[in-house]
């Protein structure tokens, strides 16, 4: 029956063990948390850490596949300097970043804000945009440029507005605006979706005590809106240009790079200089400026992943 | 009686009428969006010539379905698309098993060294393959995998987005409900299977769609690494029908519509659980 001896005992006994489990278990736990990360850490040493450094090093020498690479130290990067191709893709990879990340994110937000209305329909209407993002990147890239053409429809379109005879893909003016165009009508939708779970995630009571308070719809915007959501714009500007940083299909396809130059960008260019004209090492001081350039956005995001976290764990 | 409301009582925010105009220049703008994609499944059933006229005939005066059979005889697009099937049904699959191992693990296990992971693995998003295109061309050259499925599908098994997506969404699993697992003597992979998963359906939902998007979309490293045209992947296959410009334009869309009908089938089927994955339950 219940006898008090051998519960104080059976007790003491669990507390005696306690210690022991628990730190068995802590580093059983220890231990499974290393496993579970394994092979996730070993294939980005393989498939990412490895070939960064290696890149490093090739870019330091001459390699075209055949004969060993041999080292030639900064000659490399003293070519790229003084070459002009490669300086105008230098130049046209930061105008279409630039370009494509803020209209991206304003037609994002204008985009969101429209199907925050709630008006009937809008849930349709934010499914039926974000197809968009879905079509293959290749068929967007064939379809435009048809639609592109002097005889296309966005020419048909524009027609009754008065708008003349646009060669957008074959003058060096319109080119880049065109595969801007493109562009944001591939991911604007995207990050639709990305301002609109930030809209949904302010407090109606906010709306409500300002609108008691005789706020007008610009006023709740500017002092409501736009300050709950600057963490989110700011996110959209970094991930879009990371994006936007390693563009290769929409120029390599709709324009080919041209007219002349106009659209080439960087990754067309480690490309064709890699594999078209085997110069490898090169190509990898090519990539070693392109990776310049995305590092500066991924310290950004990480800021920003990293600060979200500590939100978290609060 | 009466008096009839001002006109612009009907303007005002929130009535209904201003509702209704609101919807209507929103379903505009919508299509507006979805006219390339109309544009494509229109010209792919449209006759050659039809091609660059004046004006774009919406709706073809003669519907030409053989379009299809015809494109998908010209090359070996049938074999194209099994390839790209392959590789993204695999890259989907160890997509879902890796970060969801790893993203278990970053969530929910302290270890020395767990935040300088976190920060490693995060770190790779700054290397897509076009910064790596020509030292990862060189690693599957040395594992001697040019073309085949292992060297296309190689360097896209695991996206640290996919690990990082995962584990946010378990952090928001309670820690107690895996304790008490535990003290009943729970495996941990049970415990990750039948407790912590069910939970993140909407992150799974999101993972498997952009995982397969990523690599269904892939172009540049097939390019980089398949020379056969066995091995050839659905996009390469495309750009060079594309360019042979003794291919009528019109196959070329019939086959740019057999390509998105796969990515807009698996959306179409996680519909649900992709949008509570953006956090977009609250729409109404």
């Amino acid at each position: 029956m219940h006898d008090p001896a051998i519960a104080t005992a059976r007790g003491r006994a669990m507390r005696a063990e306690q210690p022991a489990w628990s730190l068995l278990s802590r580093h059983r736990l220890r231990l499974w948390g290393i496993g579970l990360i394994l092979p996730t850490v070993l294939f980005f040493a393989v498939f990412k850490y490895g070939p960064m450094l290696w890149a490093l090093e090739l870019s330091f020498t001459s390699f075209d596949m055949v004969s060993a690479p041999h080292f030639v130290g900064l000659e490399n990067y003293r070519n790229l300097a003084v070459d002009p191709v490669f300086r105008e893709t230098l130049v046209n990879t930061l105008i279409y970043i630039s370009g494509s990340t803020l209209l991206i994110t304003a037609v994002g937000l204008g985009l969101a804000l429209a199907i925050n209305t709630r008006v009937p329909g809008a849930r349709h209407c934010m499914t039926a945009m974000f197809l968009t993002n879905l079509m293959p990147i290749i068929a967007v890239c064939l379809v435009w440029r048809f639609l592109l053409h002097p005889h296309g429809l966005v020419n048909q379109l524009l027609h009754p507005f008065g708008a003349g005879r646009i060669d957008w893909l074959t003058t060096s003016t319109m080119a880049m605006p065109a595969i801007i165009l493109v562009t944001v009508w591939r991911f604007a939708p995207y990050f639709m979706v990305v301002f609109l779970a930030g809209l949904l995630a302010i407090p109606e009571e906010f709306y409500e005590a300002a609108t008691i308070d005789g706020a007008n719809a610009l006023q709740r915007f500017r002092y409501i809106t736009l300050p709950m959501l600057a963490p989110i714009v700011f996110f959209v500007i970094v991930v879009s240009a990371l994006l936007c940083a390693r563009i290769f299909l929409m120029p390599y396809i709709i324009t080919g790079g041209g007219p002349g130059n106009a659209t080439r960008v960087l990754s067309m260019l480690i490309y064709e200089t890699g594999f078209s004209y085997l110069k490898m090492g090169r190509a990898a001081a090519i990539s070693a400026v392109l990776f310049a350039i995305m590092m500066v956005f991924t310290f950004l995001q990480m800021r920003i992943y990293m600060r979200r976290e500590e939100a978290y764990l609060r | 009686m009466t008096a009839p409301a001002p006109i612009s009582a009907y303007l005002r925010p929130g009535s209904a009428p201003r509702r209704w105009l609101g919807s209507i220049a929103l379903i505009a703008l919508a299509f507006a969006f979805l006219l390339p994609i109309l544009w494509m499944t229109t010209t792919s059933f449209q006759a050659g010539e039809k091609m660059f006229q004046l004006t774009t005939e919406w709706i073809p005066t003669v519907w030409h379905p053989e379009n299809y059979p015809n494109a998908l005889s010209r090359a070996a697009f049938p074999r194209y698309f099994l390839n790209s099937g392959v590789v993204s049904f695999a890259v989907m699959a160890t997509n879902l098993v890796f970060c969801t191992l790893a993203g278990y693990g970053l969530a929910k296990f302290r270890f020395p060294g767990d935040r300088f992971a976190l920060l490693l693995i995060l770190s790779t998003l700054m290397l897509p393959l076009e910064v790596t295109l020509v030292p990862t061309f060189l690693v599957i050259h040395k594992f001697d995998w040019l073309n085949t499925y292992q060297g296309i599908a190689g360097p896209l098994l695991i996206d640290a987005f996919g690990v990082f997506l995962m584990r946010q969404s378990m952090l928001a699993v309670p820690t107690d409900y895996l304790e008490a697992a535990r003290i009943d003597g729970a495996p941990e992979l049970r415990i990750l299977w039948h407790i912590v998963l069910p939970q993140c359906k909407p992150a799974l939902a999101v993972l498997a769609v952009f995982s397969f998007r990523d690599s269904w979309d892939q172009f540049l490293w097939p390019l980089t690494v398949v020379s056969v045209d066995r091995f050839r992947t659905y996009p390469l296959g495309l750009a060079l029908f594309g360019d042979d410009y003794g291919n009528p334009p019109t196959e070329q869309m019939a086959i740019a519509v057999l390509a998105t009908i796969p990515m807009f089938l698996l959306f179409a089927i996680l519909q649900r659980a992709v949008k509570q994955g953006f956090g977009l339950s609250g729409l109404k």
